[in-house]
């Protein structure tokens, strides 16, 4: 006879789970759908069957031998690679200045940088467009059509400085002091104490700028004309024309591009997980 | 306090670091431009390099970069045209954009009239008129009225100005499934729009026998887009804006009367308000929906869900109308020629002329399943439409057609009619509605 | 040190960030099609919020809200209460007046826009950022299937918009067989138009309810049923990235903490009340700005969903802008347009960082 309060626990578990169930077939379903469709033929997605009659394994391989597609992916992988490394690193030296260090003007500087996502980027487009087309002129590695327009004007980001900042402030004022009496200056403080305890943070920040690379598409258009650089977004927006969308094959398409962002999370949440972070630090 | 210091000097650098830069972008860019007092006929178009700014894809981006490494082979100028996708139409008009504040302009690009206006209006464009009726470069008479009147016209300013060359063109036209229409008795598509919503009725109340769905039938569904509402007027020898071009005429009583007998057909159900992206192709295909009103762009699309869908015989006709000839709606994007240097205007106008002679315009609609512009095209498609029937069908009404306004705000009125349609067909008052439409149309000629 | 650390990343937000506001100001001072054309001043600006007149008196009426209080605090007499109630009545009457000043002469449609905007982040930022809460906090919690659920509530994320918008059109779809008709259906509830409906859900009720008609401002002081669809869609797409944030956030949580509170024989909810959610504060300023942010200017998910039925009632500031740009060819105006919403984002964010970011607590 299990205990009463045992039962409630273990009904609330099975609430939970049901719960949980429920409301993840409906954060699932255009995933679903998006697969589903990937497999038709054209009549079938232009019926708006939901399960296909056989499953067509080749729009697969259609929508990867479409030009380029192969070179569109590594495009994109080389991007988002270059991408968040830069983020990561620059967002890592400016988020701690703001969470950790006392200078003036350390507020309005958070502001600033904050100002610079309230614009809708349909105005920010031609400045920034000029700029690029600047640079390309005075530095001596070209810009456009190559990998310094796609990557270094998105290797600063707010939202990365914003999160991480307020990760650091979370980090306690003591680890800082313990730190300071040994003789560690900011600079070890931030590689060697402050890094390892935002591994959490700094993969979620890592991930949510490979995603936003990722699927960049009116930036890329805008700053290159050849295959050479261009990514996978535009690769995928090739399936839908005048001539009327091939559904069946943007949805496989969709899925390959897809697969790196579910892996990558796959790897990240592993890290959310109680106390790794803090682990080996207290007592 | 401190903070406020901070902020003011904050703001101040920033007023300086902005308008020292200003001044530096602005004036940059643009490289040399063509000189009016050049002699045309003098120029040497050898060896440019020339860049395309296209939106196909898949197989007409094929076909097109072929077509393009053949004119590079074979011209005897030397001339190198390079393909590029550019986006969609949205996409080309950002890399317009920005390339006319300080970029560089692509020898030749697809734009739309109302995108070509503006960018002429900046400066961005080379006017076609010279090039067209120059004696060693240009057309022959005899070429010249060999392209559809009405398409060539599209592109022209009322100063006579030539914005772009059409290099094809699609047309409006009812879509019928002939199969039901043979179960209702009727021995072919209406000539007139009484007969239409005769047919309406009857598909209502009679649905298709390949319909799986029965509960669901109607005669048409109406898509909320000003091109459909465009079909309708003209076939009712109406006209969406005056001759000059200076004003809408939203509000005459062929628009009210076309919204009048859709609205009555919606209240009776014999007509559906469509509710999904390209809903009424797709209700076409299963046969819930007797007629469609849609491009000929889309007869591919429409072949593939047919064969897959009911599977009925099905064929394309005119709208029916009210004045004696058929009127068809046509559309499409021209091809402009950026404003850069003489020689390579020169050469862009060449690849555009070589593009638009009759043989390449055969390989070019065979591909795209778009229309020609030039008339004598039909001579070598004869095997094409032998294999595409309805093709051939639209093909015999492209001297019927009619062009939608091509002035600056159109894109944005378009909108305004779509959302005035659906008020009007949701019960709202059809000469209040049309008032305050016409009203606002005509704000946007003025707007800055 | 400090500044030399940040020299990366400021130079190149400054590049690519405050410059181009300082280039759309520029932008927005000239007739300005696709090129610039003559030099306006500040006239894309009074069109779009009205006569400065009213302006003014709207700031005059919010200064003197401000100063109520000092005067009030300065002495409890009879002069000082009449005079702090004077000013604030003061203040209001012309923060109103100035309000309607401004609307009834500026552009009718940013003000709609701003409506819009504002039900728009109303409508979805207490939603998305407690039922992130509430799902990081199970997918925390629970031990079996941990990384199944996280990456299901992740995929909304993730699932290219492509894919997502379609699904989602097709469920708010008027069709009588639409899973939103459908669902309804089983209440009672008549087919409705979704995506496709410019009314108001009141309207709507009551005149599902039979009433002949309804009062005008029904339709005005709601959201209307398509914006609601669209909310909700923006809800489902934002949560699983909110969730992630929370769960990193969940995640630096010193173990001992809970352990402690265990101990003290905290039940869950005091768990969660007094040691989660302070800890998780820092995360949660994040999200709730970032999500102000970004419901102001929110753009794709919204645009995508835009139909000809929903009239003007999902048009919000953002669309405007896109309109100016691409329908009309109006660069300058949209310009305007823009700096007018940055301007209002900004006041915002300074605001509800002097607000929220007071209770955050960082643990020292």
């Amino acid at each position: 006879m299990p205990h009463p309060s045992r039962r409630r626990a273990q009904l609330s578990q099975a609430l939970t789970y049901a719960g949980l169930a429920t409301a993840g077939l409906a954060a699932a379903f255009p995933f679903a759908w998006m697969v589903l469709s990937s497999f038709m033929t054209r009549g079938e997605t232009l019926r708006r069957v939901f399960i296909p009659e056989t499953v067509q394994w080749e729009n697969y391989v259609v929508a990867w031998s479409e030009e380029d597609f192969g070179l569109y992916f590594e495009n994109s992988l080389w991007i988002a690679f270059l991408v968040v490394g830069g983020t990561l690193l620059f967002s890592l030296m400016t988020a701690y200045p703001l969470a950790r260090m006392d200078f003036r003007g350390r507020e309005p500087v958070f502001i600033v940088i904050l100002a610079t996502l309230m614009v809708p980027e349909t105005v920010t487009m031609v400045p920034n467009f000029l700029t690029v087309t600047w640079l390309h002129q005075v530095s001596p590695i070209p810009w456009l059509n190559n990998w310094p327009a796609l990557t270094i004007p998105f290797m600063a980001s707010a939202f990365s400085i914003f999160l991480l900042r307020q990760f650091m402030r979370g980090i306690p004022l003591e680890l800082f002091e313990a730190a300071r009496i040994d003789g560690a200056g900011h600079l070890r403080f931030l590689f060697q104490i402050v890094l390892p305890l935002c591994r959490a943070p700094l993969l979620t920040v890592g991930m949510f700028t490979f995603i936003g690379s990722w699927n960049a598409l009116g930036w890329p258009l805008l700053v290159t004309s050849t295959p050479a650089w261009r990514p996978i977004a535009v690769a995928l927006q090739k399936f839908v024309s005048e001539a009327g969308s091939e559904v069946h094959l943007q949805m496989s398409g969709a899925v390959i591009a897809t697969i790196p962002v579910l892996i990558l999370y796959g790897l990240v949440q592993k890290e959310f997980t109680e106390g790794i972070s803090m682990s080996g630090l207290k007592g | 306090m401190m903070q406020k210091r901070t902020w003011s000097r904050l703001g101040l650098a920033l007023t300086v670091l902005v308008t020292g830069l200003l001044p530096a972008c602005g004036g940059g860019g643009g490289g040399k431009r063509a000189d009016k007092a050049v002699d045309l006929e003098q120029l040497d178009p050898t060896g440019q390099n020339l860049v395309f700014w296209y939106q196909h894809t898949r197989q007409r981006e094929e076909a097109l970069k072929e077509m393009i490494a053949r004119f590079n082979a074979d011209n005897e100028y030397g001339i190198t045209v390079g393909g590029e996708y550019a986006g969609n139409y949205g996409a080309i008009y950002n890399k317009m954009f920005v390339a006319l504040q300080g970029g560089a302009l692509p020898d030749l690009v697809v734009a739309y009239q109302n995108q070509a206006l503006e960018y002429w209006g900046a400066g961005g464009l080379a006017d076609m008129q010279a090039y067209m009726t120059s004696p060693r470069w240009g057309l022959t008479t005899a070429e010249r009225s060999d392209f559809v009147a009405a398409f060539m016209r599209q592109d022209q300013l009322a100063s006579g100005v030539q914005t772009g060359m059409p290099p094809n063109r699609s047309i409006e036209v009812l879509y019928y499934n002939q199969d039901w229409l043979q179960e209702l008795g009727a021995a072919g598509p209406p000539q007139t729009w009484d007969v239409f919503a005769q047919l309406c009725r009857a598909a209502r109340d009679q649905p298709f026998s390949g319909n799986e769905n029965k509960t669901r039938s109607v005669g048409f569904i109406l898509d909320a887009d000003a091109s459909r509402l465009a079909s309708m007027v003209f076939s009712r020898g109406g006209q969406l804006m005056n001759a000059e071009g200076t004003r809408y005429l939203l509000d005459t009583p062929e628009v009210s009367a076309s919204l009048a007998l859709m609205k009555t057909l919606t209240k009776e159900g014999a007509v559906e308000l469509m509710g999904e992206a390209d809903g009424d192709q797709s209700a076409f295909a299963v046969g819930q929906c007797l007629f469609t009103l849609a491009s000929t762009s889309g007869l591919s699309y429409v072949q593939d869900a047919v064969v897959s869908g009911s599977g009925f015989d099905w064929h394309v006709a005119p709208p029916p109308r009210t004045v004696a000839d058929p009127v068809v709606n046509f559309y499409g994007a021209s091809i402009s020629m950026g404003r850069t240097t003489p020689e390579r205007q020169l050469a862009a106008w060449l690849f555009l002329k070589w593009f638009t002679e009759p043989s390449q315009q055969a390989l070019w609609v065979e591909a795209s399943n778009y229309f020609p512009a030039r008339k004598s095209t039909k001579d070598a498609l004869a095997g094409y439409f032998a294999a595409n029937p309805r093709y051939r069908q639209a093909y015999d009404l492209l001297e019927y057609g009619k062009a939608e306004p091509a002035v600056a705000g159109y894109e944005g009125v378009r909108r305004m009619i779509a959302q005035t349609v659906v008020r009007v067909i949701q019960g709202g008052e059809i000469s209040a509605n049309l008032e305050r439409l016409q009203r606002e149309a005509n704000a946007t000629m003025e707007s800055d | 040190m400090a500044w030399a650390l940040m020299s990366p990343a400021l130079l190149i937000l400054g590049l690519f960030g405050i410059f181009p506001i300082g280039y759309a100001f520029y932008v927005s001072l000239h007739r300005w099609r696709i090129k610039k054309e003559s030099i306006v001043g500040f006239r894309h600006y009074t069109k779009a919020i009205g006569d400065p007149v009213w302006l003014l008196t709207l700031v005059i009426g919010f200064g003197l809200l401000l100063l109520a209080r000092p005067l009030r605090s300065r002495g409890n007499d009879v002069v000082h209460r009449l005079g702090s109630l004077g000013l604030l009545l003061v203040g209001t009457v012309a923060g109103i007046v100035g309000f309607v000043g401004m609307s009834q002469t500026g552009d009718p449609r940013l003000y709609n826009a701003f409506k819009v905007t504002l039900f728009y982040a109303v409508g979805t930022i207490p939603f998305e950022v407690v039922g992130a809460m509430l799902l990081a906090y199970l997918l925390f919690r629970i031990l079996t299937a941990r990384g199944f659920f996280r990456i299901l509530y992740f995929l909304p994320y993730i699932t290219p918009m492509i894919a997502t918008a379609v699904v989602f059109r097709t469920i708010f779809s008027p069709n009588p067989g639409s899973l939103a008709n459908r669902f309804w259906g089983m209440f009672g509830v008549a087919d409705q138009r979704w995506l496709h409906e410019s009314r108001t859900i009141p309207a709507l009720v009551l005149q599902g309810l039979g009433a002949g008609g309804y009062p005008d401002w029904i339709d005005t002081a709601f959201p209307s049923l398509a914006l609601v669809c669209i909310v909700l869609y923006n809800i489902w797409v934002y949560i699983g990235y909110d969730t992630v944030i929370l769960l990193a956030g969940l995640s630096a949580i010193p173990p001992h903490y809970f352990e402690a509170a265990a101990i003290d024989g905290a039940s869950q909810w005091q768990q969660f009340r007094h040691v989660t959610l302070p800890l998780i504060s820092p995360a949660l300023f994040f999200i709730s700005l970032v999500a102000v942010i970004g419901t102001f200017k929110a753009f794709n998910h919204i645009y995508i969903m835009r139909t000809p039925g929903a009239q003007d009632s999902v048009d919000v500031v953002s669309v405007l802008i896109f309109d100016q740009i691409y329908q009309y060819h109006s660069a300058g105006y949209a310009s305007a347009l823009a700096l007018i919403l940055f301007a209002a984002i900004l006041m915002l964010t300074v605001v509800q960082n002097r607000i929220l970011g007071r209770r955050v607590f960082y643990g020292d």
